[in-house]
């Protein structure tokens, strides 16, 4: 039962501490106080949205439409990918001179647009499995009765994720920041990459797009069933068997990545 | 007596409406669920209800489907399949991760 509350604990909140952890990593470096406020305001602004939701729906229980869900979780994942990658591709072209950009309320207008964009995804981040974990303790503590046992699980998988947390600042700190910057940049487009083909998923569970048998199974190299599997499977977006949805989903983003660096880059080299 | 002849009369004509849409019913209950393969028959929407009945949230989830419901103790989610192929789909409980995976089969 530890290693259960440790685990799915662990896991849900792994997404929103990388995204959080990255984005302060980043603003720290290059010393944006403003940004870093808008950042943790959205991550109060997230925790008092899970509240809410969860508490919502505890209140409606079932009667809370089923496709009204799915809808409200695709919106938010798409939007979510979408601020990170407009994210990433803002650090590329404004990182080094993002303090004094703000400082002197160049390109304001920019600036304003990815500050509030730095809020919703940290409020979207935090909301997302901020709601599920609410609900998934809710229901542990009462089913064990507030044991000791289970407290100190909860204790200990928070402490694991801080760990992680901590770790991203660390390496923020003293890591090469170039190296640093490419490895973090990684990790959020495929975080994206995941946000994006679940929320694309969904058009297959509201019915919008008929539900279709894999196209190949790489169960063999990784089991996405699997812990290991299944987290990799929920950082990356990777899936073992996926249907065309998933390769359509796939090709469209990094497709979409591929065409906006190049964008960007061909950009900056005329400038 | 006449009231006992009056529920059958009832439910006489009631049955055919109660045949028509058969309910399908997945069992979860704290880290284990029933049966550990469902077989549905292939339609063109396809009904199968996800019952919660241990005394911990369960979190239905199947990546072939694209589908993830949170379930809490004792209440349960209708989860609807539109325009699916035959075949076997696979599903697990993620909020009890190691309790192994069942098999949602859409049979022609």
């Amino acid at each position: 039962m530890i290693a259960q509350i440790l685990f799915v604990v662990w896991r849900e909140s792994i997404e929103a501490l990388l995204v959080i952890g990255i984005l302060q990593a980043w603003l720290v470096r290059h010393a944006a106080a403003t940004a870093r406020a808008y950042l943790w305001g959205g991550v109060l602004a997230g925790l008092v949205a899970a509240a809410v939701l969860s508490a919502g729906i505890s209140a409606v229980d079932t009667a809370l439409p089923p496709r009204g869900q799915d809808l409200f979780q695709m919106i938010l994942m798409l939007t979510a990918a979408l601020l990170v990658v407009q994210m990433v591709l803002w650090m590329r072209r404004h990182g080094r001179s993002l303090k004094r950009e703000l400082e002197a309320g160049l390109s304001a207008e920019l600036a304003r647009g990815r500050l509030w964009g730095i809020f919703a995804l940290a409020l979207i981040a935090v909301m997302r499995e901020g709601a599920e974990t609410v609900i998934f303790l809710q229901g542990i503590l009462a089913a064990t009765g507030w044991s000791g046992e289970a407290l100190l699980a909860i204790l200990a998988a928070f402490s694991v994720a801080a760990g992680s947390y901590a770790l991203l600042q660390l390496g923020g700190r003293h890591l090469n920041w170039r190296l640093f910057f490419r490895v973090t940049e990684v990790m959020l487009l495929l975080l994206a990459a995941a946000l994006f083909t679940n929320g694309m998923g969904h058009l297959v569970s509201l019915g919008l797009v008929p539900v279709e048998p894999p196209v190949w199974d790489s169960s063999a190299l990784l089991d996405d069933t699997s812990l290991f599997g299944s987290v990799v499977a929920g950082l990356t977006g990777y899936r073992a068997t996926p249907d065309p949805v998933t390769l359509v989903s796939w090709a469209v983003f990094w497709g979409g990545i591929f065409l906006s660096f190049r964008a960007q880059r061909l950009a900056l080299a005329r400038a | 007596m006449l009231r006992s002849l009056l529920t059958v009369a009832l439910l006489a004509l009631a049955a055919p409406a109660l045949a028509e849409d058969p309910v399908y019913t997945l069992e979860f209950k704290d880290g284990g669920f029933s049966p550990a393969r469902l077989e549905v028959p292939l339609a063109a929407t396809v009904t199968i209800r996800i019952v919660n009945a241990g005394s911990t949230p369960v979190e239905f989830e199947s990546k072939a489907l694209h589908q993830e419901k949170l379930i809490k103790a004792g209440a349960d989610v209708a989860v609807v399949l539109t325009g699916a192929t035959a075949g076997d789909y696979e599903f697990f409980d993620d909020f009890h991760p190691g309790a192994g995976k069942g098999v949602i089969a859409l049979v022609q």
